[in-house]
């Protein structure tokens, strides 16, 4: 969930700042994972290391595209900007095998060295007359996404980059006018976009999940869903819709507990998907959008 | 020249005549000729598979590379005609390919029941989407129809872990066939469906398409209506999708619905990337932008050791194409190709500024 | 006040008959004009056969200047022909010449056909001189024959002739009907009347209780500051907006009083309501030619299936748009343009064929969007011109939006000004220039106080 909002996130600043939908966000994520997880474990990195390094690759990447790729291109488009989104898709997974070898089963138990330590990776909390587990990894990560998404909050809303983003979101031509450099804006969003992908990518790796190059294709597709429910129209419209999904999820996976429904689990996402749908038809500019008429 | 002869001709001249060359040229120049003729080399493939001149290996993957032309056809229509975008096309296929099991593989049904099924389900999807198009437009739109193909995606897996067809159930014409008439079967829906796209683009529909993708106030007042013709667009856009399915499972026969690609997004993105490159509006340029990407490893590069070993640099490079094409060729491939005939007719223009110019000439 | 389903009905089939008929006789001018085109040609080439004939024959007869002159004739004339074609290559092909090569190629052709010349009075120098007699006369002109229109006619005017009276039976049931349903009324000799029009986005009222009529086969202006809701206006008319109240009376082509209200914004162009665009809305991707194609598209009877399958109604069909659609460019003096597609054309041809596609259709009503915005004066000049031309030729009504107090002034019979949405004032030119109420709003000049100039 904290990783689907901040893969929710990174879209929703892309394609407000620069109108590109990125598609190319699980695999860029997926790459800067790689990175880390090649420093960890056959360097013997400690991981705050690893995952800071890890982090820069993704900025690296975001800003070179930006600014080298879409600037740089004859007469690029919105479409032709998705497109070459496609295109680093093709390019990274293809990348990935070549750089790292085939992918393989990569133990993430050098985060938490738990097992040598021997304490147990679950928080129990005795409620309800039963125990809720919890992973000391979920913890940790939720701890991390609300850190990072509030000061992402408190910069767009206080800060001069955050006006500049703000402002280059609404209309990038007036913000030009206005004396933005909003070159350097969306050179910073793809930069922190693409940043924000890699943490969610070390983060979901980190619950136990073996990487390979497509493994954050889900998060990335749940994080598009997640944007048009929030409503592009917002940056906390996708996060808000972020945790709905998942939440949603969970609610009817919940229903399995009751008599008639016990099979409903394996419709779980089916069901949600669906209620999505309906939820987009009745709200087509998402629970937290804004309606625009156009004038003709 | 005889003066007389000269006379003649000065005083009376004749009228212009046709040659037989220039005939023969505007023949060819007619697009269903064109595709009839490719339409024959696709049958003179198989055959010379079968006589073992060009290997088998080769004539199925051609007939592999069709289907995805099939279905980037109807994208092409979609995308380049009606400037809508959608991502669910692989929901679409996966629609096909589950009808063909279900009819084939679970009823004995004919191949022409299965096809008949096909239509109707991707009639009916394609009206729900076009509907949806009414109201919700651009990335909202896309995104949209992203979670309608990961809600058939996940259907079907529900559904059926594994997706088998046993090649002995496929009836054709009442007969019982064998893999290389679906190919032949796969050949000729291909130019069946090139032929009748081809021949709407250049109808009022195709015009009509168009006025709306670029202006939906003109084309309403010119008594254009939006809905029909966006439902048209995505009715026939997910028929094509269905066709490709449908025959997908005829000639592949087996798919693991978790883990095949062909039901995920990559497909999709596959497909509108294969419509860009080739040229969005062009028909054939969509063809050569399929082949190019899912064609070339299969058909071209597996015979090259170093492919076969690192599949994942013909990956790379398609990923690489596609960058290149869109930041300087816009109009993909089929714009290159324009690009360069003007080019050639330019230099062509220029020599014979020359030889005017020389007057001894 | 409505319409009932089955007046509704018939007046759909009324229209689709007409269309019918429209296009068979479209069709037929069309026959005609080939039969006609093809024995002409016959004739000639008989002709020719003849002379020719005739001069071989004949040739020693002939007088030596006659053959020098013809001769030198027909080769200048090869020469001209494919410097021609040189240049039209040049222009099509997009190559960009310089002055240079320009005045090269310009005194290449000069100095090849000064060649020409001397070569060919040298080499025709010495001819032999006419041998005496009598010399046959040369063959008489064939007289023109009458094309067998007859034919043609006749089996085209049986189809018309039935279809009309499937009309005429339509009518008489609308006309029958009439007198028990539900009148709304529209004076004679009205073909618009707006009352009480309001449209309200949200709190701004656009326009605000606004009421006019239109005459038929006026030139009628809407005019007012910018903002005064003159595009709302016309966008409710024409169905782009819902007006949120008042009433929208149009007289369609069977004399019926139609609600506007109740039409969508796609079939408004069937009851030959058409408009133009402010911000030229012409399709790039199409060509001048397939632009004013579209203008047509709802006269196409062919669906889906025929354009897929190519039928021959389809050919049909396409053939006889082509030729209206070739006549209005002629009519609009844009036939050099007809293949060349509309991205990149210059603003000026661009708004021609705006205004070109409203009359593919046989309009009733065209709404002009500010057709003179961008203009000079003298091509505003010519823009009042084309104006008064197409009333006359397509004997329809205009109802003209415009800014440019010149053209309005000068072309329009009546003149609607308003403001904020409200009726300023209505009447003839003289009476909207002197009106006090209009010169405040558009010049400012305080009440009570006039400059006498508009």
């Amino acid at each position: 969930m904290c990783v689907t909002a901040l893969a929710a996130f990174a879209v929703t600043i892309i394609f407000r700042t620069s109108t590109t939908a990125n598609f190319a966000q699980g695999a860029i994520s997926a790459y800067g994972c790689y990175v880390v997880a090649d420093l960890l474990n056959k360097r013997g990195i400690p991981v705050y290391l690893g995952v800071f390094a890890g982090v820069l690759v993704g900025i690296a990447i975001g800003v070179f595209i930006d600014l080298l790729v879409f600037r740089k291109g004859r007469h690029v488009n919105e479409l032709g900007k998705q497109i070459i989104t496609m295109g680093f898709v093709s390019l990274f997974f293809g990348g990935i095998p070549l750089v790292f070898g085939t992918p393989e089963r990569i133990p993430f138990e050098a985060f938490y060295n738990t097992v040598k330590a021997g304490t147990s990776p679950n928080f129990v909390i005795p409620a309800f007359g039963g125990e809720i587990v919890i992973t000391k990894h979920a913890v940790i990560c939720l701890g991390i996404t609300v850190v990072v998404l509030a000061v992402l909050f408190l910069l767009l809303k206080h800060s001069k980059w955050g006006l500049g983003v703000r402002a280059t979101a609404s209309s990038e031509f007036t913000a030009e006018l206005m004396g933005i450099d909003t070159h350097v804006i969306t050179a910073i969003s793809w930069a922190l976009a693409c940043a924000l992908g890699v943490l969610a990518a070390v983060m979901y790796a980190g619950g136990g999940t073996s990487i390979s190059a497509a493994f954050m294709t889900t998060i990335q597709v749940n994080a598009f869903l997640a944007c048009i429910l929030g409503g592009f129209s917002t940056f906390y419209g996708p996060v808000i819709g972020a945790v709905l999904i998942p939440l949603a999820a969970s609610c009817v996976g919940f229903l399995a507990n009751f008599k008639g429904f016990y099979g409903i689990s394996r419709w779980q996402m089916v069901i949600v998907y669906v209620l999505l749908l309906i939820a987009i038809l009745i709200k087509p500019e998402g629970l937290f959008g804004k309606k625009t008429l156009k004038k003709v | 020249m005889d003066i007389r002869q000269e006379y003649l001709n000065a005083a009376y001249p004749q009228g212009e005549k046709k040659n037989l060359g220039g005939n023969i040229r505007a023949a060819f120049a007619n697009p269903i000729a064109q595709i009839a003729l490719v339409g024959v080399v696709l049958a003179l493939v198989q055959f010379l598979a079968l006589g073992g001149a060009i290997s088998s290996a080769f004539a199925y993957a051609l007939g592999n590379t069709l289907i995805y032309a099939i279905v980037a056809i109807g994208f092409c229509l979609l995308l380049g005609y009606s400037g809508l975008a959608s991502l669910g096309t692989a929901g679409f296929i996966g629609l096909g390919s589950y009808v063909a099991f279900y009819l084939i593989e679970g009823m004995g049904a004919p191949y022409f029941v299965a096809l008949l099924v096909t239509l109707a389900v991707s009639i009916a999807i394609g009206v729900i989407v076009g509907f949806i198009s009414l109201r919700i437009e651009g990335i909202y739109l896309a995104i949209m129809t992203l979670a309608l193909a990961e809600i058939i995606r996940s259907l079907l897996m529900v559904l059926k872990a594994t997706i088998k067809i046993n090649i002995k159930n496929i009836v054709l014409f009442g007969v019982n066939v064998n893999e290389k008439a679906v190919y032949l079967l796969i050949a000729a829906t291909f130019v069946i469906l090139m032929m009748l796209t081809s021949n709407l683009i250049r109808s009022p529909v195709g015009r009509a398409m168009l006025a709306m993708k670029d202006s939906t106030s003109a084309s309403q007042a010119m008594g254009i209506s939006l809905m029909k013709y966006r439902l048209l667009a995505f009715v026939i856009s997910t028929i094509y999708a269905a066709m490709g399915g449908l025959l997908y499972m005829m000639y592949v026969r087996n798919m693991t619905t978790a883990t095949s690609t062909l039901l995920t997004l990559s497909t999709s993105l596959n497909i509108l990337g294969a419509v860009i490159i080739g040229g969005a509006k062009s028909l054939w340029g969509t063809t050569f932008g399929t082949f190019i990407i899912y064609g070339l490893q299969s058909m071209f590069l597996s015979k090259i050791q170093f492919f076969v070993d690192n599949p994942a640099f013909i990956t790379m490079i398609t990923g690489l194409l596609i960058i290149v094409v869109v930041m300087f060729f816009p109009g993909g491939f089929a714009q290159m190709l324009s690009s360069l005939r003007g080019w050639l007719r330019r230099k062509r223009v220029e020599r014979r500024i020359r030889d005017y110019v020389d007057i001894q000439n | 006040m409505s319409i009932s389903r089955t007046e509704r009905r018939l007046l759909e089939k009324a229209r689709r008959l007409r269309n019918e008929i429209g296009m068979l006789e479209a069709e037929r001018d069309l026959q005609l004009e080939k039969a006609e085109a093809k024995l002409a040609s016959a004739r000639a080439e008989r002709a020719r056969l003849a002379g020719r004939e005739w001069a071989d024959k004949n040739f020693g007869s002939l007088g030596a200047d006659e053959i020098r002159r013809a001769v030198t004739e027909k080769r200048l004339r090869e020469e001209n022909d494919r410097y021609a074609a040189l240049r039209k290559e040049i222009l099509l092909s997009g190559y960009l010449l310089n002055d240079k090569d320009n005045e090269a190629l310009s005194s290449a052709h000069t100095a090849r056909l000064e060649r020409i010349r001397e070569r060919t009075s040298a080499e025709l120098s010495e001819l032999p001189e006419p041998a005496p007699g009598e010399r046959s006369a040369p063959p008489e002109a064939e007289e023109a024959a009458a094309p067998a229109a007859g034919a043609i006619w006749e089996k085209y005017e049986k189809k018309i002739e039935k279809v009309r009276g499937r009309l005429r039976e339509v009518e008489r049931r609308l006309a029958s009907g009439a007198a028990s349903a539900e009148r709304i009324e529209l004076d004679e000799g009205l073909v618009l009347s707006v009352r009480e029009l309001k449209m309200y986005f949200g709190g701004v009222k656009a326009v605000d209780g606004l009421s006019f009529d239109v005459r038929e086969g006026e030139i009628f202006g809407l005019i007012g500051p910018n903002g005064a809701g003159k595009t709302t206006v016309f966008n409710c008319i024409t169905q782009f907006y819902k007006p949120t109240g008042g009433t929208l009376l149009f007289r369609g082509r069977e004399n019926e009083v139609l609600d506007l209200t109740r039409e969508k914004v796609h079939d408004v162009i069937l009851h030959g309501i058409v408009r133009t665009f402010q911000n030229v809305e012409v399709v790039p991707e199409l060509t001048v030619l397939e632009n004013l194609l579209i203008a047509g598209h709802r006269q196409y009877s062919s669906g889906i299936a025929a354009s897929a399958l190519h039928l021959p109604k389809l050919r049909r069909e396409e053939e006889i748009i082509r030729s209206k659609a070739e006549k209005v460019l002629q009519f609009m003096g844009l036939s050099a343009f007809s293949g060349a597609y509309a991205f990149g054309l210059p603003y000026g041809i661009l708004k021609k064929i705006e205004i070109a596609r409203t009359l593919m259709c046989a309009p009733r009503l065209i709404i002009l969007d500010e057709p003179a915005a961008g203009l000079n004066d003298a091509e505003t000049a010519e823009l009042a011109a084309l104006i008064r031309r197409i009333r006359e030729e397509y004997r329809c009504t205009i109802l003209l939006v415009e800014h440019d107090m010149g053209l309005v002034m000068d072309v329009c019979d009546r003149i609607c000004a308003i403001s904020f949405g409200k009726l300023l004032a209505f009447g003839t030119p003289e009476q909207i220039q002197s009106d006090p109420s209009v010169q405040q709003a558009y010049l400012g000049v305080e009440e009570g106080e006039s400059d006498g100039t508009a």
